[in-house]
């Protein structure tokens, strides 16, 4: 598994690479957590290349959305694979963690 | 008896390691299983990656001996079958199987209701020291 970061104009991509289990799940919240602390609140974590995520890598979004929106910003995802879209409908995290198409959909309106 | 078309399995220590080993063997599965829609396969793959990560995070040893994981995954003609156990392990906490969503805020404790929307059917076995969870999928 591996996370790494851009800082674009308005928005913060984390791509991530692998599968987004219990073990991976620490290391992204600690990604996000040095974007954030570097002043990109708003972030698009960009799962096109990760099949795999389970309900340990489910909470570590839910924790870096939870931190990106304490700072005054937002997280959003985008890419999503067939299980990783399986694992949030069923969870019903759908509804708060909303998918884009792209990395620049995420925050293209607005 | 049911004819075994496929079968895989891993013992180890219960650590992270263990955890993308078994998701490698399953993988592999598949190769000798090409018949299984990938429906099949990605519901029950992600069912006993939830097994045996329940098991690393919150198994505690019995004794001095730390824990175990062992699983023991076949492919049947209509069926998907999981063993995952954990040996020398303490019987789990009543917290640790909570099997009810949580709310949307919850940064925990999905992983039992997930594996519960995943499989067909699942069992919870205590003998010796060991728990197994016995994860069906009928296919």
């Amino acid at each position: 598994m591996q996370f790494s970061y851009e800082v674009k104009d308005s928005y913060a991509e984390v791509k991530s690479v692998g599968r987004l289990n219990m073990v991976a799940a620490p290391k992204l919240r600690e990604v996000v957590a040095e974007v954030v602390a570097a002043g990109s609140s708003r972030v698009v974590v960009n799962l096109a290349e990760t099949d795999f995520m389970d309900s340990s890598g489910l909470g570590a979004l839910i924790g870096c959305l939870k931190a990106a929106r304490q700072a005054g910003g937002d997280l959003r995802i985008a890419a999503v694979q067939p299980q990783v879209k399986m694992v949030l409908e069923l969870t019903n995290m759908d509804r708060v963690l909303t998918a884009y198409a792209t990395a620049e959909d995420a925050f293209g309106d607005d | 008896m049911t004819d075994v078309v496929a079968r895989r399995g891993y013992h180890g220590p219960s650590t992270d390691e263990a955890i993308d080993a078994i998701h490698n063997e399953l993988d592999s599965l598949w190769d000798d299983a090409s018949f299984v829609p990938d429906m099949d396969r990605m519901t029950f793959a992600t069912a006993v990656i939830e097994a045996a990560a329940n098991i690393v995070q919150h198994a505690l040893p019995v004794a001095e001996k730390p824990v175990e994981i062992d699983v023991d995954i076949s492919v049947r003609p209509a069926r998907l079958v999981a063993r995952v156990s954990a040996h020398n392990a303490r019987e789990p906490f009543a917290d640790d199987m909570q099997a009810s969503m949580p709310d949307s805020e919850a940064e925990s404790g999905r992983g039992l209701a997930l594996i519960e929307a995943l499989v067909t059917t699942v069992t919870f076995e205590r003998q010796d020291g060991t728990n197994t969870w016995i994860l069906t999928r009928e296919t």
